[in-house]
Formats: C-alpha cells, sequence, structure tokens
C-alpha cells in the first residue's frame, strides 16, 4: 500500500453548508503535498477529517484506519502541528519532553535532544518564556523525533518572521523528511514552500480545483506575457485567466502545449500562487 | 495504559502545583500558630502552658483524648480548603485547555479523550487527597515535635506525654478513609463540575452554580417542592460513614460532642462504619450520576468541533 491517505467523495456539512465538498484523492509515502486554498475553503476541515477530530462522511482511509474512529492508532504514526499556540505556556521544556517520552511509543529523546542542543532553548524554560519562533523550533524537534510516517501542518508558520520561517522549513527538510515520510502541509505564503513540494492540491468553496504532481505543472500549465495582436490570438486559444501587469497581458493556460504559444510572447511555467489565482478566478469568471 | 495514565496525572500535578503547595502551605500555617500559641500561652502564664502542652496534670486517657482532640482538629483544617481547590480545579481542567488551544497539542498524542478526562477525575477524587492526607500526617509530626522540644526545654518526658500518648495511627486510618470516602460520596458533584468544565464557553463558576441555585427556587415556585436542594443538601452535609455521628456537627466542630467522644476513650476508627457507607444506595447512585456527566464529559470532549477554526 502506497497511498497513505485515500479520500472517496468525502463531505463535511455544518446545516446546509458543505465546508468539503465530495473530495477524492489520495495522497503517496514519501511525498510532499501542499493543500492551498483561501481563507474559508475547507482546508482546515479536510485536515481535521484526516486527523481524526472531526467526523466525515464519504470514504476516507489515513494509513489504513478510519481516522475518527481509530484516532489513537493513528496518532502513534501521525504527527500534527495545527498552530504553534497550541504547546502547552505553563510547561518545562524537559517536563513537555518527558510527557512525550511516556505517552509516546515512537518517541526518541535523545533526538530531540540532541535537535534542541542546536538552538538556544533551555530545558528549564517554560514555554512561555520562549519568543513564537523558539515554540515552533520546540514543537518541530520533538515532532521531528517522533518515528512517525504522516506529518500533517497547517499554518505551522504564521507569525513568525522570515528568518524562522526558512529555518523552519530547512529544518523540516533536514531533520524530519525521508522517504519513508509523508508531509501534508497548508500555507497561505505558498512561495515560501513551493520548491519543496512534490504535489500540490488546490480547494476552493470545499472543493478540489487542482490535484497534481509539481513535476506534471509545466506539461499542463503555461503562462504566457504578450501585447497587442499577440495577445488578441493567445485569447483564441482560450486561456483560462487573464490579468495585466505593467501594460502587457499575462494569460494561463491549461492543456495547451507551448509550441502553440511559443511565437506570442515569453512563456513559462506559472508560479503555484498565480496559477491557484487562475484556476480559482478562472473557474468564477 | 497504566503508564499513559500515570504521566496524565503527573502532568495535573506539574500543572496545578497548588495541588501540594495549597497543603503545604496549610501545614506550615498549623504549625506556626502551635508555636505562636505556645510562646503567647506561656508568656502568660507557665502552669496555663504545662496544661495545654504537656498536659501533666491529665491522666493518661484524657490526654490521649486531648491530643486526639487536636489532631482531628488539624486533620479537619484541611479538608474544607481541599474540596474548594478541588472545584475549582475540575472547573478549570477541561476549559483552560480549550481557551489556551493547548488541547490541539494533547490531542495529537496517542491519548484518548476517556485516558485524559478520566485523568483529571482520578486527580480531583484521589490525587489530590491522597497528597493532602500525606501533607496532613507530615503536619502532625511536626506539631508533635514542636510540642515535644517545648515540653522537653521545659523538662518534662516528652516520649511518655506526647508520643505515647498520642493516638496517631488511629487518627490517621481516620483521616485516610474520611479523604478517601468523602470525593466519592461527592462524585456528583465533580461529575458536574468536570462535565462544565468540558462544555461551557466562558465562565464555568457561574455556569457550575447558577443551576445548583435556580433548580431549586424554580422548582419552589412551579411545584412547590423542594427534592432537589434537600438531594444536594442532604449530599453536602450527610456522608454516611460515622455510624450515628452527625457529621455536620462534626465538620462544625462541635466541640462538646467531640470531647464526649474523645473523653470516653473509644477509639476514632470504632466510630467509622465503612460497611454502612459501602452498602448505601446512595453512594452508588452517586456514583452512576458521576459515571453519565464523566461519560457526557468524555463525549463533548470527543465530539465538539469548536477550537482551531
Amino acid at each position: 500500500m502506497n497511498s497513505l491517505v485515500v479520500a472517496r467523495n468525502v463531505t463535511k456539512r455544518f446545516g446546509d453548508f458543505r465546508a468539503v465538498d465530495n473530495v477524492s484523492f489520495e495522497i503517496e509515502k514519501g511525498r510532499i503535498t501542499g493543500l492551498i486554498g483561501p481563507n474559508g475553503a475547507g482546508k482546515t476541515t479536510l485536515l481535521k477529517a484526516i486527523l481524526g477530530l472531526t467526523d466525515c462522511e464519504g470514504e476516507l482511509s489515513v494509513l489504513g484506519l478510519d481516522p475518527f474512529r481509530q484516532r489513537k492508532e493513528l496518532m502513534r504514526n501521525i504527527c500534527f502541528i495545527a498552530d504553534v499556540a497550541v504547546l502547552p505556556r505553563w510547561i518545562r521544556v524537559s517536563q513537555l519532553l518527558d510527557f512525550v517520552e511516556e505517552v509516546h511509543p515512537g518517541f526518541t529523546r535523545k533526538r530531540s535532544e540532541e535537535l534542541l542542543a542546536e538552538t538556544k532553548i533551555k530545558r528549564s524554560a517554560k514555554v512561555r518564556e520562549l519568543s513564537k519562533g523558539m515554540v515552533t523550533q520546540l514543537h518541530l524537534s520533538i515532532i521531528a523525533a517522533i518515528d512517525a510516517t504522516l506529518l500533517v501542518l497547517d499554518e505551522p508558520t504564521l507569525g513568525l518572521d522570515i528568518i524562522f520561517r526558512k529555518e523552519f522549513y530547512a529544518n523540516l527538510l533536514n531533520d524530519y523528511f525521508d522517504k519513508e515520510r509523508t508531509i501534508l502541509v497548508t500555507t497561505h505564503q505558498v512561495e515560501e514552500i513551493e520548491h519543496l513540494l512534490t504535489d500540490i492540491m488546490f480547494i476552493n468553496d470545499g472543493r478540489l480545483v487542482l490535484n497534481t504532481t509539481i513535476d506534471l505543472l509545466p506539461e499542463r500549465y503555461a503562462e504566457l506575457q504578450a501585447s497587442g495582436d499577440k495577445a488578441d490570438r493567445a485569447r483564441q486559444l482560450g486561456p483560462i485567466y487573464e490579468r495585466e501587469l505593467f501594460g502587457k497581458r499575462i494569460m494561463t493556460f491549461e492543456g495547451v502545449s507551448r509550441d502553440r504559444l511559443q511565437g506570442l510572447g515569453e512563456v513559462r511555467t506559472p508560479a503555484i500562487a498565480d496559477l491557484f489565482v487562475a484556476k480559482v478566478k478562472g473557474a468564477a469568471a | 495504559m497504566i503508564n499513559v495514565q500515570l504521566a496524565l496525572l503527573k502532568r495535573e500535578v506539574l500543572e496545578h502545583r497548588a495541588i501540594y503547595v495549597m497543603p503545604i502551605v496549610l501545614g506550615l500555617i498549623v504549625c506556626l500558630s502551635y508555636i505562636t500559641g505556645q510562646v503567647t500561652v506561656s508568656a502568660f502564664d507557665q502552669a496555663v502552658d504545662m496544661a495545654i502542652l504537656g498536659a501533666t496534670n491529665l491522666g493518661d486517657k484524657e490526654r490521649a483524648a486531648a491530643l486526639s482532640v487536636g489532631l482531628v482538629a488539624t486533620s479537619s483544617f484541611f479538608v474544607f480548603p481541599m474540596l474548594i481547590f478541588s472545584v475549582f480545579y475540575m472547573l478549570d481542567s477541561l476549559y483552560a485547555e480549550r481557551k489556551d488551544k493547548s488541547i490541539l497539542f494533547w490531542r495529537s498524542l496517542p491519548v484518548t479523550d476517556t485516558e485524559t478526562v478520566l485523568s483529571k477525575l482520578m486527580t480531583a477524587l484521589v490525587v489530590v487527597p491522597l497528597v493532602t492526607f500525606v501533607v496532613i500526617v507530615l503536619t502532625h509530626l511536626c506539631v508533635l515535635v514542636i510540642s515535644s522540644v517545648w515540653v522537653g526545654l521545659r523538662g518534662a518526658d516528652a516520649w511518655h506525654l506526647i508520643w505515647r500518648a498520642a493516638p496517631l495511627f488511629d487518627t490517621w486510618a481516620v483521616t485516610l478513609i474520611v479523604l478517601v470516602a468523602l470525593p466519592l460520596w461527592l462524585s456528583p458533584f465533580a461529575g458536574w463540575f468536570l462535565f462544565v468544565s468540558a462544555f461551557t464557553k466562558r465562565s464555568p463558576l457561574l455556569v457550575a452554580f447558577l443551576p445548583i441555585v435556580v433548580l431549586p427556587l424554580l422548582e419552589k415556585i412551579f411545584f412547590r417542592s423542594s427534592l432537589f436542594a434537600e438531594a444536594i443538601f442532604e449530599r453536602s452535609a450527610r456522608m454516611p460513614i460515622f455510624g450515628d455521628l452527625d457529621t455536620a456537627k462534626l465538620v462544625l466542630r462541635d466541640s462538646e460532642e467531640m470531647h464526649a467522644i474523645a473523653e470516653s476513650g473509644i477509639r476514632l476508627l470504632s466510630l467509622v462504619d465503612v460497611g454502612r457507607f459501602l452498602a448505601a444506595p446512595a453512594l452508588w447512585l452517586g456514583l452512576a450520576v458521576c459515571g453519565l456527566f464523566i461519560a457526557a464529559a468524555i463525549y463533548v470532549r470527543r465530539y465538539r468541533d469548536e477550537t482551531w477554526i
């Protein structure tokens, strides 16, 4: 079994509102998948369903388990960081390590201590005495020392400055990630993790609007910068989205070969953020 | 499972240090008041001083009784603050973790909601009373040491006057039985407080006590009865463990009755009727009510979906 997460027609309703609407996807082992969507798109609800924190309709299997009904077994093999502020503020670093060691069979304390030794975090410090960035480092040093198969990150670097954000993702790759492990991450700052991702899923209004590997992006999507007549000709090829930048027309194409666009202007692969806007706004237009 | 439970209990003690700090402070207050009391009394009249402390002019039986009263009074000094603390602890325990969102971290570990909620209940019903008991025992020993030093300094035989006379094991056994039985007897309240702590969105104290005040009033107005109020009062006041002894009076430290018991020279342990306590349907009914509230608290922590939006 290579698919760690299998979702078939997953729906989560709150009354008449569908926070997640008939979503199907698979996440394979060893991938880093970015789940990208605007606020209120259903990202967090979907993550909660995957983590067994909320029930849902449809078929959802995580590591071969029903996440909602087999949550304890699931939590042995899943880690998640929901937000930087969730570590209890009253606890001391050493007490936190003690506790995780006592309740988590997959936690290697030595590994965590090694990672902490690279930071300025003192074992005797209380979480409330640490800066936001340090709390994230602490959390990551615990997560990285847990032998878990799937790591779920929901806006893990929210509110951190750029140095900590960069460091966080560098550490994540160096200390945590290997071919046996899989990461599912949501973030607003998609540009910062673009180079890490192997897969992306776009979610909007509870629906998946894109689910692809990064490798396939250049084949399927192209962004053309054109002006004047050429822009008019390009428009006939049916761009999914068009915008203007410094007097030039920028068009995003889906499934149009680059050969056909080549003579019309500068062609490149769209950045994920731009592609996201194109998919969401293009669909709305 | 047991290791996880122990880790959870340890976490509760670390988070709520008042579990041991508060009884220690009370113990220090008791010791300090013994010292100041003795100094003050002896400053006025040495004869009175010796009568109170060494009790040289009392017979063995009376001296044992006097010491017994002193030790029981010391024990009971801890009980009311312990109960008040437990109420605040329980109201806070499932509320604070939601408020500061640390629930998300706790729930990211392989620990079930049942284990977590049970650890909070265990802390309130078992850990807090046992810690209190240990501190009571230490306080008793400190008080006797202080008295012994005082008596010794005046040339009397502290071993004979105090240590041989003091019914320590009798007092400790009764204290322990009461500290184990009382939380079980009051468990329906414990269940209610934890349930409130799990579901309320604000001010758990108000939400917990408002129904206890308002429901009896409504019952009185609409049904002209007071069953609910009586049930609550009965449970708060009368624990069926002291045989025929009125515990309400004992809590209020009815000195006459305490003296009567003490002077008759009977052992405190013989006043306690554990069998009757365990046979009381009200005990098991109370535990069942507690179980229902705890199940509800677990359900709410497990299924409600309000944090992390």
